[in-house]
């Protein structure tokens, strides 16, 4: 009777795991197999913020509603990892800021004394690689150098060069923004700051540094919610425009845009050509003070525009 | 570095030239990292503190008494099943951003192992030893600082070792949420390179090495002669639970 | 209501709950409302990472395991290489993978893979050892064969620490397994990471996806206690 129990035990265990092991290779392999693409697949990458999240959202439902198979991949890193992302083949899509890419991307020491130049030039510079810049859209987000009122206020600091005045300080922004022309780089050279220490802030906001005093000006974006009316922050004035022009404009691979042709470019400009700067102020604000969802904003937005 | 006119090369090519590298940047960087590893020793240092401070006693006693076998054993469970990220975040939202919410979420990591390891060598001291000390007239205070403790001490060590180690391999993490330590090389591929990352993920390797090291020495120094002679290791937590 | 610019119309996206703008513990207006597009998705694609893992372990640690049982060399060797992988954080793991199998749940799962084996192995293989040898003698007295030992005696007295073994993985799995969100958007780590990056810290986004994750760490913990309840329903219940 105890070998029956013993050796059905056994049986049970074996049946059991053979069993799970089944159903969860069904359920991988299902969830495995990549979306079937009838024609180009558009696959859209976003970089690493909220604002890039909308975006990516506002152009793939737009796209989806107008019958491309589309496939997205959010929060894929700032404008170097989306880069080798997109120069590797595994995205072909994705919004960039024109500045951006003339300063960071092909390292010029500056864009075009317009912001229409700007976004000539960049498309200029990426069509010799292959890819293809759309229209731009009317909004820009430059990065912007902020303070805390209370800092401000110390030092009396009104534009970047007036830090100057203040000791040894720390500086935080995103990693990346410490080798860049258009941020830490070109805040130190053009403006002769020669007292800063950059800290990177890899997973914290720059507002949460500032306010714990652990930073003392931080590089954040002009449509941060937190800039906002009744701010907290002073924004300092850049007159040397070392941020540069920075309108989107979605960068896409040459190829795909040859081979959905002119639907697919007219969907995507008509996208961004809905978005002013009080639309994407109104849509950040959504995301990062209402936590709404990037998608349910998108949604929203394109179906009051009638893109959707 | 990497970026040609314009076009990313792939990040860094897998080969064993990134171990290369990984070592030039250990190299260039030693004063770099030496103060990264010091402040991460720090701040797992507090936490080891506190939780020796309360998961160690609250083991031990429980143990004495065999109360609360199974907090003892759920704390290991606990320890293990507590993501170390929803802790840091969760104690930053409460504490704000810095030393003292690492350093306690750090400590509620390592209690885990703690607890369950002082518990278990305490509990399963030779009941006869206890008895007859006991027969000797040894009162409970003394029966667990004389005979208890001693006989523990391999599996505390254990404990000790376990969540020293858990503690430091961890505390990159805490970089996301202000820690500090070699973390902020770790999370921050962008601006050091992979070279980097592997440069400081092989210095955190080396200092759980040096702190597991570290703490057998102390375990041995710490061990009476006549318990040494048994396994200085301790049973691992490979128990059936 | 909607604002009028020139051609763009900025529709209402619906007001953030007085207790989400204000900052408050948390908000369960928040997780009702955000289960279907945040919460949920994060909590089954855990489930999937963790899931794959912890199978894809078994399969490789339960046959090294019998091969261990049968030549006993394997043992000594791996017991080291299992405390070298958990002194490296899984986060540098992750990363050092990344050059090789890109940024795909790939390099997330061999990563795992590596932490679930090291776990499994050493239990499955204790418990493969842990008849009592008077009983071996008996099998072999009754004329059983290697492998009827094996699979009559030794394999159902091995259950108990086989399932203590998918215990330990599968807990710890879903623990770092919240890691892998700092290189894929996916798992319950994705809207904590996302949450940490606010100007104020989200409370309530990182609590429930917090507690979802140890939900799921428990849940599965007591699943498969019930499994080896079933299974070896002799063991006493003293045995936690």
């Amino acid at each position: 009777m105890i070998r029956k129990h013993r050796s059905r035990a056994a049986k049970a265990a074996f049946a059991i795991s053979l069993g799970v092991a089944i159903v969860i290779g069904l359920f991988a392999a299902v969830f495995a197999r990549p979306a079937n693409s009838a024609g180009t697949t558009v696959i859209i990458g976003t970089k690493n913020f909220p604002e890039e999240f909308i975006l990516g959202q506002l152009y793939k439902q737009a796209l989806q509603a107008k019958g491309f198979t589309v496939s997205y991949k959010e929060n894929i890193g700032s404008t170097e990892l989306i880069q080798t992302s997109l120069t590797s083949g595994k995205i072909n899509f994705y919004p960039e800021y024109t500045g951006v890419i003339v300063q960071v991307v092909f390292h010029k020491t500056s864009s075009g004394k317009t912001a229409l130049a700007t976004w000539q030039l960049a498309k200029k510079l990426e069509a010799a690689k292959g890819y293809t810049v759309l229209n731009r859209t009317p909004f820009y987000d430059t990065d912007v150098v902020a303070v805390t009122n209370a800092t401000a206020k110390k030092y009396g600091l009104k534009s970047i060069a007036d830090l100057k005045k203040v000791g040894s300080f720390k500086f935080g922004g995103f990693p990346e923004c410490k080798t860049r022309n258009t941020c830490f780089v070109g805040y130190t050279k053009q403006y002769g700051i020669t007292n800063a220490t950059f800290t990177p802030l890899a997973g914290i906001s720059a507002y949460a540094a500032l306010d714990n005093g652990s930073i003392l000006a931080a590089d954040v974006f002009s449509t941060d919610p937190p800039l906002g009316k009744g701010s907290k922050y002073t924004v300092l004035a850049d007159p040397k425009h070392v941020t540069g022009f920075q309108n989107v404009a979605p960068i896409v691979k040459t190829s795909v845009v040859t081979s959905l042709g002119s639907k697919f470019t007219t969907t995507v400009n008509a996208v961004s050509a809905k978005l002013t700067q009080n639309a994407i102020v109104a849509m950040n604000k959504a995301v990062i003070v209402d936590k709404q969802s990037a998608a349910s904003v998108a949604s929203a937005f394109l179906k009051a525009n009638g893109l959707k | 570095m990497g970026l040609e006119g314009g076009r990313v090369t792939l990040a860094d090519a897998a080969n064993l030239h990134t171990f290369v590298d990984a070592a030039h940047f250990i190299a260039n960087n030693t004063g770099f990292l030496a103060t990264k590893a010091l402040e991460q020793l720090a701040l797992s240092g507090a936490a080891l503190g506190i939780a020796l401070a309360v998961a160690l006693p609250l083991g031990v006693l429980l143990g004495h008494f065999h109360r609360g076998s199974t907090i003892a054993i759920g704390a290991s469970i606990v320890g293990r099943g507590l993501p170390s990220l929803v802790l840091i975040a969760a104690f930053l939202t409460v504490l704000g951003i810095g030393f003292v919410n690492n350093m306690v979420a750090l400590a509620v990591l390592g209690s885990g192992p703690l607890l369950t390891n002082s518990y278990d060598g305490v509990e399963r001291v030779d009941r006869d030893a206890v008895e007859a000390a006991r027969g000797m007239g040894m009162t409970g205070w003394q029966v667990l600082r004389g005979v208890e403790l001693p006989l523990a001490i391999p599996l505390i060590f254990t404990g000790i070792r376990v969540a020293a180690v858990t503690i430091v391999a961890t505390a990159p993490i805490a970089a996301i949420a202000g820690g500090g330590g070699l973390g902020d090389i770790i999370v921050n591929q962008a601006s050091y390179r992979l070279s980097g990352v592997l440069g400081a993920s092989i210095c955190v390797m080396l200092l759980s090495a040096l702190v597991f090291v570290a703490l057998t020495g102390v375990q041995i120094a710490v061990t009476p002669r006549g318990v040494r002679r048994t396994s200085v290791v301790g049973e691992p937590q490979r128990r059936e639970l | 209501m909607s604002l009028l610019i020139g051609d763009t119309v900025i529709p209402s996206f619906g007001k953030g709950s007085s207790c989400v703008t204000g900052d408050h513990t948390f908000c369960w207006d928040w997780v009702r409302e955000h289960w279907g597009d945040t919460l949920g998705p994060a909590l089954w694609q855990h489930i999937e990472l963790t899931a794959i893992a912890v199978v894809i372990g078994f399969a490789i640690a339960f046959p090294l395991a019998l091969l261990a049982h049968r030549f006993r060399k394997l043992e000594q060797p791996f017991g080291i290489f299992s405390a070298l992988l958990y002194t490296i954080p899984s986060l540098a793991l992750f990363q050092f993978l990344v050059p090789f199998t890109g940024l795909t749940v790939t390099t997330v799962e061999i990563a795992l893979v590596a932490y679930t084996l090291v776990i499994l192995f050493p239990n499955i293989a204790q418990g493969l050892n842990s008849a009592p040898p008077d009983v071996l003698e008996a099998a072999r007295g009754m004329g059983l064969t290697r492998l009827q030992t094996l699979t009559r005696v030794e394999l159902p007295l091995a259950v108990p620490a086989i399932v203590g073994g998918l215990r330990i993985a599968v807990v710890s799995t879903v623990a770092i397994a919240t890691i892998a969100a700092f290189l894929l958007p996916k798992g319950l780590g994705y809207p904590i990471f996302l949450a940490l990056k606010e100007p104020t810290p989200f409370k309530t986004e990182i609590y429930s996806a917090g507690a979802l994750a140890v939900a799921l760490a428990i849940g599965c913990d007591g699943l498969l206690v019930g499994l080896r309840r079933v299974l070896v329903p002799w063991v006493s219940k003293g045995v936690a």
